[in-house]
């Protein structure tokens, strides 16, 4: 009986079939992970647009910043050339550009549009130094120009550091809660970036139990960094 | 019976050859969806070039109008008393906003991906990646430890710096950075102390990703390549 079955032409011809329906089978699966891998792809590939956009963007607000940036720095320009012309002094130029460098540094009380984000310590969360940290970072990415802490001028180099359970900022300032975050800057920015529902810093930092509160003001005063800035282990680079 | 099975196995043949085909048309129509998508995102790449290079002339001239300011500031004020004074604060002043390029001694620390351990051994993979988290931590503790100029891949931290994650990419002065990430800081050497402190930064960030740190008596950080503005506050008078 086997033997028969062995030599039937049908038998012969179903077992070439079911190597075929074998090869069908394995070129199905390889098609379907390809579908998937590529799946996938267009995924990132989706996510790329979005950062290309957002690049745009970035690059666009840029150019305009440099570009005012230009115009101002070709004015003051041809207003000390129009100094040497007519051989007048020049010191209030070099006075004007005294201040605005000092403005920046933060070595002068400024006034503007912001908000202020109240920290508190409650029942079960204290607030950290690392607290801070993470909202001065928040508002520096949503454009603010000023920040201060209970009255205390936030600078680039300023530390911020738990030490014995209080938080301190330089040099040598204690703070105590509540703790008074005050920024200057385009107030739409500022409010839209920490108010994002569920991921913006207000949200999610209610929603693990702290208080923190959010205000805008028109007229937000920010005090001058009171203390002298040093640098005694930089050099200017001679060689630019 | 040989009928009745050739008859099965021809029909589930059909089937397969069926699903094949289907699937195979669906993994066209995806392909082609992908050729289409990266068809317009070469238009934004292009646009994204575009605006970048009108960035950087429109730098490159800034840069060159800012030598110019220099020498002319100094014809100008040559004859003013006083005017020495006001250009060396002037200087200083650039120099601590990150203006300037800057050399001194300091410290190198160094986060990358940890790369080195099994990925299908760790319940988390995103515990070996180097999150904007470890780097804002990493630049507190050099302030802390009283860094003067910090700088993360070129891009220097300055008074409107912020180091945020947006999806999987970290941005710092809206410039995308990646692993492996090289933080430069000038000034006091008690910095090195504080990240290699048992304990410290250094320590607890190599349980998961690689970090490592020298300390070096020559470091150059490269000035901020933007513009700090001061559109929305003015002088309290």
């Amino acid at each position: 009986m086997k033997l028969k079955i062995k030599f039937d032409k049908a038998n012969i011809a179903m077992s070439i079939s079911a190597f075929a329906v074998c090869i069908v089978l394995v070129t199905v699966m390889f098609v379907q992970f390809r579908t998937v891998e590529q799946v996938n792809e267009s995924d990132i590939e989706n996510m790329r647009e979005a950062e290309l956009r957002e690049q745009i963007s970035t690059y666009k607000s840029r150019y305009e910043e440099v570009n005012t940036q230009l115009e101002e720095t070709n004015q003051t320009i041809s207003e000390y050339q129009a100094r040497i012309e007519s051989n007048q002094e020049a010191s209030e130029l070099l006075d004007e550009e005294l201040k605005q460098s000092r403005l920046l540094l933060g070595k002068t009380d400024v006034v503007g549009e912001g908000v202020v984000v109240t920290l508190q310590d409650n029942d079960e969360y204290s607030i950290v130094a690392s607290d801070l940290i993470d909202l001065i970072n928040e508002l520096r990415f949503a454009g603010a120009e000023a920040i201060s802490i209970n009255g205390i001028r936030i600078i680039n180099m300023t530390e911020i550091a738990d030490i014995y359970g209080y938080i301190l900022v330089t040099p040598n300032q204690r703070l105590v809660s509540p703790y008074v975050v005050k920024a200057i800057g385009n107030q739409t920015y500022l409010t839209s970036t920490l108010c994002l529902k569920n991921t913006g810093f207000i949200d999610s930092y209610t929603n693990t139990g702290r208080t923190v509160s959010l205000e805008q003001q028109k007229n937000i005063e920010i005090p001058k960094y009171e203390w002298d800035i040093d640098a005694n282990y930089m050099k200017e680079d001679a060689e630019q | 019976m040989n009928k009745k099975q050739i008859a099965i196995t021809l029909g589930i043949m059909c089937l397969i050859l069926t699903m094949g085909t289907v699937v195979q048309v669906r993994t066209i129509n995806s392909a082609n969806q992908i050729v289409a998508q990266s068809f317009a995102d070469n238009e934004l790449r292009d646009q994204v070039l575009r605006w970048k290079e009108r960035y950087d002339t429109t730098y490159a001239n800034l840069q060159n109008a800012e030598k110019k300011l220099e020498e002319v500031r100094e014809t100008a004020s040559a004859n003013t008393e006083g005017s020495e004074e006001k250009e060396a604060e002037l200087k200083k002043n650039n120099m601590l906003l990150g203006l300037t390029n800057v050399t001194g001694e300091g410290v190198v620390v160094t986060l990358k991906d940890n790369d080195a351990v099994d990925s299908s051994k760790v319940l988390d993979l995103s515990n070996l990646l180097v999150h904007d988290g470890d780097l804002l931590g990493i630049v507190s503790e050099l302030k802390n430890g009283g860094a003067e100029a910090i700088s993360i891949n070129d891009q220097r931290i300055v008074s409107t710096s912020s180091i945020t994650c947006e999806g999987n990419v970290i941005s710092i002065n809206g410039e995308k950075v990646s692993s492996p990430f090289v933080i430069k800081a000038i000034g006091r050497p008690t910095m090195y102390s504080a990240l290699v402190r048992p304990g410290g930064t250094i320590e607890y960030l190599n349980s998961r990703i690689i970090a490592t740190i020298s300390q070096e008596d020559n470091i150059t950080i490269n000035k901020y390549n933007g513009v700090i503005s001061s559109k929305y506050m003015q002088y309290d008078e």
